[in-house]
């Protein structure tokens, strides 16, 4: 099916067109969303962000240019309001059950399970990452955005992002292999 | 830049494989742990995300932001407005609105007077039309009453000519009539009287 560009439905938007927004929001409700859960850890902290960012484009629609992608201009907005809340927060809230966000309801076939298990570690890990890497790790893996990209959306040198990144990935071998060695203690 | 990075960040460009990117990078380095890693959490991207996502209603704030209030479908005041309007062309043009027996009537001001202008000119029009008509109507009758005039004054004449040739005729005849019945008369009467007197006085008359 003719999928609209993300510019024609921002320009209906803009004309009052209730369905092209809709469709804008729903575009890009769910990355959104993952994203926070991701950068945030809590479910709640994740809608505050949606919303959050929502309102913003809301307010911003007119001002987006097209000079980036939409999606990375979204992103930028969504950054900075994560890297916001993180501040806010300062502390780093520790990834436990009660911010277990994977639906247990969703198809559990034994293979998406050991998946799943893979994934709450790796996310465990990441969450025990500096926001600012934690960060540069989302927007390339998740969010599939370049280091030029990633480095527009948040002001900075593409080598800063760089050795950010490298970093995290660094700290975060590092983290899985001590992980890796607790859970064999633990059997 | 080392060979090793610009390897890596080929493979993440997606320029080249991963399997080519292994192959490539030293195994003693750290970029073959990094590559690891970094693979690791590209297959954790990939994988689906389950958690459900929250729905947040924004379409009151788009309606705030972006939506027009809808345009209203009352005509009365449109129905005013036009009426205001038409009123104000009836008072400022030479539009008149006037009842006249049990009836609404839109006309120009002055407008009678025109008619009557233009009727004035037609009737001068035509009065001139006829006067000329009328003119030209008597001239010719007054041309065919002379000419007629003449015809029977030549007629008259000649009738006149003609009877009075006639009675001279007539009496040249009745003359000769006369006198040849007077000849018959003296032959008849006086002839032979005059013939005896002759005779009786013939010899004397010559002696003398």
């Amino acid at each position: 099916m003719f999928k609209r560009s993300d510019e024609s439905l921002i320009e209906k938007a803009i004309g009052g067109d209730a369905k092209a927004w809709q469709q804008l929001v729903s575009r890009y409700q769910a990355p959104l969303y993952y994203f926070g859960l991701r950068l945030l850890g809590s479910p709640d902290d994740a809608r505050d962000l949606l919303q959050d960012v929502l309102i913003v484009l809301c307010r911003n629609l007119a001002q987006y240019r097209g000079d980036s992608s939409f999606k990375s201009w979204l992103f930028g907005i969504a950054n900075y309001r994560a890297m916001d809340m993180l501040r806010k927060r300062k502390t780093t809230t520790e990834f436990t059950e009660e911010h277990d966000f994977y639906d247990d309801e969703a198809p559990s076939f034994e293979q998406q399970l050991y998946g799943q298990q893979t994934q709450r570690l790796v996310q465990q890990q990441l969450r025990c990452l500096p926001p600012e890497q934690r960060l540069v790790v989302e927007l390339r893996f998740y969010q599939q955005f370049t280091f030029d990209e990633i480095a527009d959306q948040l002001a900075l040198s593409s080598n800063t992002i760089k050795s950010r990144f490298y970093a995290a990935l660094d700290k975060l071998r590092t983290q899985l292999e001590l992980a890796d060695v607790e859970q064999s203690a633990n059997f | 830049m080392s060979n090793s990075q610009q390897i890596f960040e080929a493979w993440l460009a997606g320029k080249i494989t991963a399997s080519e990117c292994e192959q490539q990078l030293d195994p003693q380095s750290e970029w073959l742990e990094r590559f690891h890693t970094a693979q690791m959490l590209q297959r954790q991207a990939k994988a689906p995300f389950y958690a459900p996502v929250p729905e947040i209603d924004t379409m009151p704030m788009f309606s705030q932001q972006w939506q027009r209030p809808a345009k209203s479908n009352n005509w009365w005041p449109k129905l005013s407005v036009a009426f205001s309007v038409l009123a104000l062309v009836v008072s400022l043009s030479p539009l008149e609105l006037q009842m006249q027996d049990s009836g609404l009537t839109l006309s120009w001001r002055g407008g009678q007077q025109m008619q009557q202008q233009q009727l004035e000119t037609l009737l001068a029009s035509y009065r001139k039309e006829q006067q000329d008509y009328i003119q030209t109507q008597l001239q010719n009758s007054q041309q065919q009453q002379a000419s007629q005039l003449i015809l029977l004054k030549d007629y008259l004449t000649e009738q006149q000519t003609k009877e009075r040739r006639t009675d001279m005729l007539e009496l040249v005849e009745y003359l000769n009539q006369q006198r040849q019945s007077d000849w018959h008369y003296w032959q008849e009467n006086y002839q032979p009287s005059q013939a005896r007197l002759e005779l009786g006085t013939s010899p004397n008359t010559q002696n003398r």
